[in-house]
């Protein structure tokens, strides 16, 4: 960077300064580091003048050695320039472009080592022998694609057949569902005529009912009256018409949390934070805590029904206090609670109670038709949770020519010392520990996720279960082709982010390896 | 076990949710002898030195001092101690004071020292009016007063720069005997002596303390006046100049392992050095506790704002500036250096002169770092290496945390993920790369492994208080720690380093040494219970109590111990060829001896990276100058921004390693966006680009012993505004770096001290101080070279430091008032000791209008480097020379010159000279 800038500021003019310009040894004569392509660029006949066009030097400047050129064009074969390009033909093997920096600097980059020219000693020609294996590597690999390319059809078939089925179930199952659609409907309006007819013949016991709830109610008020003025003149030791924090210390039921005293805390609990209670108060504040606890002492020894008549009263008490807090807040809410705890109960009363004969036709003939609607809406349902799996199926993208369709859903597992790693296409990745332990979900099925001219060669499996004290699990699937679909290696390069090799003969696409031919354009 | 240490990892960062969990590490309220002691200032000090038993021999005189009953018109003695003053070498004075004879020996530090300091002269001049005066070769008088006793210490103009015991908080408490328990009437059983609670055990959270040998602490205050500011004793998060400490605790020193510390803390780290300075206009000094037991130091500034301007009239008498401080440990003895400067950098010298400097590190450390707990296997290790020459950033060395052991037992490598080790270290060593491996002093208890097993039947840990092998609990499970006291242990434990015992390591793996406070997960304030027993060479007439030492007596030291055993392990491996690399967590008086040294496990906070610049001063003035801070920060992650201006930073900060939590997400530079990542890239081309720099600054430290990374004040010592700077710092006296450590900045101000000019390194335009606002923009890092020195560049881009070994030097000469600059450059093979045999370079660079020459400066010392000199490049050039020649080894050649008139910088093109032999470059008008 600093090279660049002060290059920039002092390139105006140079005296000629004698350097030795040092050719490849090729046909065609180009200083070192040039590739045949810009050979033209470098004339010893001219001055150079810089790629960028910022400055003309003597030609002699170029590859002596100095940094003259902004760009670094002046220098393709020493590493003068922080950002030149030196170039290497590597006869009998792929030509490669280094950075500079790799100039002479003892590592053998080139494997024709040209870029050790300083010490010619230090690196032998092994581009024949590199390239041999390169061949014979690109050989085997456009044998395995065709191999691979047989199997792929026979997955593209399947695929597709596998599609048409899922094609045609839709259609039937949408014919299924307009049917169950139209029984359903018939089966409401039966519902509904009966229900009414059930509702008034419902009506008169319903009145009596709640006549028969008033009175007990009553009577239960009374009752809590009698039991709490009975308590308070029993605590009432001295008989003054109040309970005092002294009389309430002596009595054992005051003691909440049972450590033998009654301490402030339980004093003021119970007095509601006064010094002492008249009998009015102790009815409103300190029996209702107290009564529950004497259940609790006494509730063994009490008679049955009496126990099941404090417990519904209990019940009632809060449910007109949670009415309450509705009632501010989340009105919306609370109506339909109400709505339906009301025909719980009605539909409980109905079944306990009994009715006339007339009646209980009524009710029996609207609890089945409840019972079919019921029915007619769940199979609707069924059809329709089946319409949408075969839809999501069928939006997925399963490759070009449908070659990993029929892969969908199927599983296959690799171990490694610690763990069991399973990958259901297109489902999930999970990995479960050999010490036992839960499965841990490493990805979802995401999407693909290949570079733009091989998006089948990446798949994404996001959304796994979130590590402690981090990111969600992910799971990035390698895709290679193979005669036989197996997992090949797992690793976690980066905390919680997986890596799949993945070999199948789906990704045996003769396209792509055309594509790796064409790179071999020098040779 | 590996389930349990993610256990415990787990709980730990659970704890750590708000940061340090405080209630783990004691306060001074908390730490027995602090708490008895802190408030320990008697109006007259007992202490009285008996002038009769004065004897002066040679450069020490000695004496006996006794405390004596004040209340008491017999005056009886209390106790009787032994005195002794030292004249040392360099202007520096030793004061020891034991008990005379105690009932066991009290332990002396042992390893804080590098070797015996030289002696000076020490002459008594007067005995008089109960007062001895006594000077040194370089005129420095030392007034001892003999009750109470007092020390002065007078600068050579005779003023008095340094008080001992002016506070009258000298103290050495009198070893004592524990009395057979007392059944009293009661019958309960209780001790009821006189012993005040805590004399005989002390309880911390559910650690017991049995402390057998009872209370034993020493202390002593120092008064310096005329000081503005003291500095030193790291390691602490709170600045480079220290504070006063009345309201809230005092600093401590005490090296523990502090899960997720804070910063703008006194609290104790994972570094002890008592050393401290004190400056202001008429003089630098310092003072040098040898002590590495617990320590306090409390200091009050009369010149803070905060301090009550009537108590600064009482104690200073109407003078405004002094600071007082006072040094309390748990156990030793009273042994003070006192260092009489004048200037900064003679304190920092005389300070090394007594612990020694850093010896010349092999080349590789000085350049960039790749670490992560963890990189996991053999295939990661690959890939990051090849993706450093994929985004072509240089890089010399990959790390490997604990996890590639086999079960956390070091010297053994985990056989699954790291099956060729060998072959991964060649991977990288074809590149000119290194390895660093860590190793751990704990040791896992565990059956079949070679180092528990020979440890325990050959008795080589540390014991608990009963005589048994201490367990405790660390990364492994539980746990054993060698007893490097015992020189038998350190030898066996350096043998574990030869290459037939730590298979596949070779001279290019080197070494980190973590944990070394020690750490121990399940002890007292994680470390080691003060009760447990260290080896002591035995002696006879020495049982007991006296035939060991405690933990509580040797706790600063144990990291010390643990390194040399290294070290020697190191140097042994390579027969002494090759120069070691080691890092270290655990510091100590001494460490720079062995080992660069790290600010431990920070946190991805722009607050950290701030404080990485005081951290590493303060440990600089401290003697240990090859410092850095995690890059990116150890826990949580970095944003790119913060990541960015963190590579900057230390790209400039002498030990330059990134480094991260094994739960963080990772962030190796490529990961980042891709301008980030280009980033990067320059802030490393950077760093490397000043590698020769860099390298010649490490060599000179080792001759004048001076920091690297040095305090604005050391050069400009009568510019009182530098004192309090410490977020800006100088390379050497050449640059200086001010990082940017905020979030969104646009522009930083810069105080540029002296005359200047200040060459902004980027452009080359000159600045004058003392203040400028510098524009930042997200590239921009502040570093400016000083008018009139001359710089050293290798300009070239290599995958490592080792490949740029031919490359040619680009000068930078940044020109003062008179035209001229000099600079220096050393030269060697980078790896080998053999620059002891004189293979190696040390330039004189020279610039005047006339000439520029090169000149070795060392007689006799030769390198074949094939180095040669690229440019130079002249900034603040006024009148351009007419032509220039160059002139070496009899030939001359004329040089072309590029002449930029917009910032008066001239060019000279190639000249093409050898850097292994001297040249000259002559100008005409």
């Amino acid at each position: 960077m600093v090279c660049k800038t002060w290059i920039d500021r002092f390139s105006s003019y140079f005296v000629i300064f004698c350097s030795v310009i040092i050719f490849a040894q090729s046909d065609v004569p180009r200083p070192r580091g040039v590739s045949l392509s810009k050979a033209s660029l470098y004339l010893p006949t001219k001055d150079f003048t810089c790629f960028d066009g910022t400055a003309t030097i003597p030609f002699s400047y170029v590859n002596d050695d100095y940094c003259d050129c902004f760009d670094g064009s002046d220098e393709p074969g020493t590493s003068a320039c922080i950002n030149g390009v030196f170039h290497c033909t590597n006869a009998g093997h792929r030509p490669q472009n280094l950075p500079s920096s790799r100039v002479n600097d003892g590592v053998c980059d080139c494997c024709d080592g040209t870029d050790e020219y300083a010490n010619p000693t230090a690196c032998t020609n092994i581009c024949e022998e590199l390239g041999k294996e390169a061949r014979a590597e690109a050989q085997r690999v456009a044998e395995l694609h065709k191999a691979g390319s047989q199997l792929r059809i026979d997955l593209i078939e399947k695929g597709n057949k596998k599609r048409n089925e899922m094609a045609e179930q839709l259609t039937q199952l949408e014919k299924d569902k307009s049917e169950a659609e139209k029984i359903k409907a018939e089966k409401e309006l039966l519902k509904n005529d009966l229900e009414m007819k059930e509702n008034e013949v419902l009506k008169v016991y319903r009145e009596a009912e709640e006549l028969e709830k008033q009175k007990k109610l009553d009577q239960e008020k009374e009752t809590n009256l009698k039991e709490s003025t009975e308590h308070f003149n029993r605590f009432d030791s001295n008989n003054d018409g109040e309970l005092s924090i002294d009389e309430i210390k002596v009595v054992n039921v005051f003691d909440r949390n049972k450590d033998g005293q009654v301490d402030d805390d339980e004093v003021k609990m119970f007095l509601g934070g006064d010094e002492k209670v008249d009998k009015d108060a102790f009815l409103s504040t300190t029996w209702p805590i107290l009564k529950p606890l004497l259940m609790m002492e006494q509730g063994m020894f009490k008679p049955e029904d009496a126990k099941t008549d404090t417990t519904e009263t209990e019940a009632e008490e809060n449910h007109e206090e949670l009415d309450a807090d509705f009632e501010g807040n989340e009105e919306d809410n609370s109506d339909l609670d109400l709505q339906e705890e009301h025909e719980e109960d009605e539909t409980v009363s109905e079944q306990s109670k009994s009715y006339n004969d007339e009646t209980q036709k009524i009710v029996d003939q609207a609890s089945e038709a409840r019972r079919q609607y019921t029915d007619a809406e769940r199979t609707v349902r069924e059809i329709e949770s089946n319409i949408r799996n075969i839809k999501q199926n069928l939006e997925k993208d399963y490759g070009l020519e449908q070659e990993f369709a029929s892969l969908d859903g199927d599983c296959f597992e690799y171990e490694d010392k610690e763990y069991v790693y399973k990958l259901c296409m297109f489902q999930k990745v999970t990995q479960k520990s050999k010490n036992g332990g839960m499965e841990v979900g490493l990805g979802n099925w995401g999407e693909w996720a290949g570079p733009e001219n091989n998006k089948y060669s990446v798949m994404k499996y996001t959304n796994g279960i979130a590590c402690w004290n981090g990111p969600s699990r992910t799971t990035t699937v390698n895709v290679n082709c193979d005669l036989e679909t197996k997992i090949t290696s797992v690793t976690e390069p980066f905390r919680c982010e997986y890596k799949m090799e993945l070999s199948t003969p789906a990704a045996c696409d003769d396209s792509s390896t055309s594509q790796e031919h064409t790179s071999h354009d020098e040779l | 076990m590996k389930v349990w240490a993610l256990v415990l990892v787990a709980a730990f960062v659970i704890i750590g949710i708000s940061a340090v969990d405080k209630n783990k590490f004691k306060t001074c309220s908390q730490s027995g002898f602090c708490k008895r002691l802190r408030p320990f200032k008697p109006e007259k000090s007992q202490y009285s030195l008996n002038l009769d038993s004065i004897l002066v021999h040679g450069n020490v005189l000695s004496a006996e001092v006794v405390t004596i009953d004040a209340a008491d018109e017999k005056r009886t003695v209390l106790w009787k101690y032994a005195f002794k003053l030292s004249a040392l070498a360099d202007g520096t004075f030793r004061v020891e004071l034991d008990e005379a004879d105690p009932l066991y020996p009290r332990y002396r530090t042992q390893l804080a020292l590098d070797g015996e300091p030289k002696a000076d002269g020490l002459k008594l001049i007067s005995k008089d009016d109960g007062k001895v005066i006594l000077v040194n070769t370089q005129g420095h008088k030392v007034i001892i007063t003999s009750e109470p006793l007092k020390l002065e210490f007078l600068d050579q103009n005779g003023e008095v720069a340094v008080v001992l015991n002016e506070n009258s908080q000298l103290l050495v408490e009198p070893l004592r005997a524990r009395r057979e328990k007392v059944e009293d009437e009661d019958g309960d059983g209780a001790n009821q002596l006189d012993d005040e609670e805590g004399t005989w055990s002390e309880t911390f959270q559910s650690h017991h303390d049995s402390k057998p040998r009872g209370n034993e602490a020493v202390s002593l205050d120092v008064v310096f006046p005329d000081a503005d500011h003291v500095y030193g004793i790291p390691e602490h998060t709170d600045g480079l100049a220290l504070k006063t400490t009345t309201s809230g605790d005092p600093y401590r020193l005490y090296n523990l392992d502090v899960f997720e510390y804070i910063l703008d803390s006194r609290m104790a780290i994972y570094g002890s050095v008592p050393v401290m300075y004190a400056h202001g206009p008429k003089r630098t000094v310092g003072v040098f506790w040898h002590n590495s037991a617990e320590t306090w130091i409390d200091v009050v500034n009369y010149g803070e704002g905060n301090v009550v301007s009537s108590l600064v009239n009482l104690v200073t008498g109407g003078q405004k500036k002094r600071v007082d401080a006072r040094f309390l440990s748990e156990s030793g003895i009273v042994d003070m250096f006192v260092l009489m400067g004048s200037t900064p950098g003679d304190a920092f010298r005389q300070y090394t002169a007594l612990t020694g400097t850093t010896p010349l590190p092999p080349k590789f450390s000085l350049g960039y770092h790749q670490c992560r707990w963890n990189y996991m296997d053999e295939a990661d290790v690959r890939s990051v290496d090849e993706n450093f020459d994929v985004h072509d950033i240089p890089m010399d060395s990959i790390w490997l945390d604990i996890e590639y052991t086999n079960k956390k037992m070091y010297f053994t490598w985990d056989v699954v993920k790291f099956p060729h080790p060998a072959e991964m270290v060649a991977n990288l060593t074809a590149k000119g790369r290194k390895m660093v491996v860590i190793v751990d002093p704990h040791i896992k208890r565990e059956p079949g492994y070679f180092l528990h097993e020979d440890a325990t039947e050959l008795g080589y840990y540390v014991k608990d208080r009963d005589g048994k092998d201490y367990e405790g609990w660390c990364w492994p499970g539980s746990s054993s720690y060698p007893d490097f006291f015992n020189p038998v242990v350190s030898r066996y434990y350096s043998d574990r380093y030869r290459f037939e015992n730590f298979p596949g390591t070779s001279k290019d793996v080197h070494l980190w040494n973590d944990m070394n406070e020690p750490s121990v997960f399940n002890g007292p304030e994680v470390t080691m219970p003060k009760d447990c027993r260290h080896y002591k060479p035995p002696q006879d007439g020495l049982e007991g109590l006296a035939a060991y030492w405690e933990h509580r007596h040797v706790h600063n030291e144990y990291g010390l111990w643990n390194l040399r055993a290294t070290n020697t392990g190191l140097l042994d491996r390579a027969d002494g060829v090759y120069r070691p690399f080691l890092l270290t967590r655990a510091v100590f008086a001494g460490t720079q001896r062995y080992s660069a040294v790290w600010t431990g496990d920070n946190t991805a906070e722009w607050s950290f990276l701030a404080a990485s610049v005081p951290m590493c001063l303060s440990l600089a003035i401290a003697g240990n100058s090859f410092c850095g801070s995690d890059v990116g920060g150890f826990f949580k992650y970095p944003e790119a921004e913060l990541m960015t201006r963190w590579y900057q930073a230390a790209a400039f900060q002498p030990f330059f390693r990134a480094h991260s939590h094994i739960e963080t997400k990772r962030r190796e530079p490529w990961l980042y966006p891709a301008a980030t990542t280009a980033l990067i890239r320059d802030a490393n081309r950077k760093r490397y680009a000043l590698l020769d720099f860099w390298y010649t600054l490490f060599y000179e430290h080792t001759v004048d012993g001076l920091p690297v990374m040095r305090p604005l004040f050391q050069h400009y010592p009568d510019e009182p505004a530098t004192y309090p700077i410490d977020d800006q710092y100088l390379l050497g006296d050449a640059l200086l770096v001010k990082p940017v450590t905020t979030a969104g900045a646009s522009s930083v101000e810069v105080y540029l001290p002296g005359d200047g000019p200040w060459y902004d390194v980027d452009t080359y335009v000159p600045h004058k101080g003392p203040r400028i606002t510098q524009p930042v923009t997200i590239s921009k890092i502040p570093v400016y070279q000083r008018g009139g020195t001359i710089v050293p560049r290798r300009e070239r881009v290599r995958r490592s430091s080792a490949l740029m070994a031919d490359d040619p030097f680009t000068l930078v000469v940044a020109l003062d008032a008179n035209n001229s600059a000099r600079g220096s450059l050393y030269i060697d093979d980078g790896e080998t000791y053999e620059y002891k045999n004189n293979k190696y370079i040390y330039a004189k660079i020279e610039f005047g209008p006339d000439e520029m020459t090169y000149t070795l400066a060392s007689e006799g010392a030769q390198y074949p480097t094939g180095a040669w000199l690229e440019r130079v490049v002249v900034a603040g050039i006024r009148a351009a020379p007419r032509s220039a020649r160059l002139q070496q080894d009899g030939r001359q050649t004329a040089l072309q010159m590029t002449l930029h008139k917009g910032n008066d910088v001239l060019v000279l093109r190639k000249p093409a000279a050898s850097m292994a032999r001297p040249w000259t470059i002559t100008f005409a008008y």
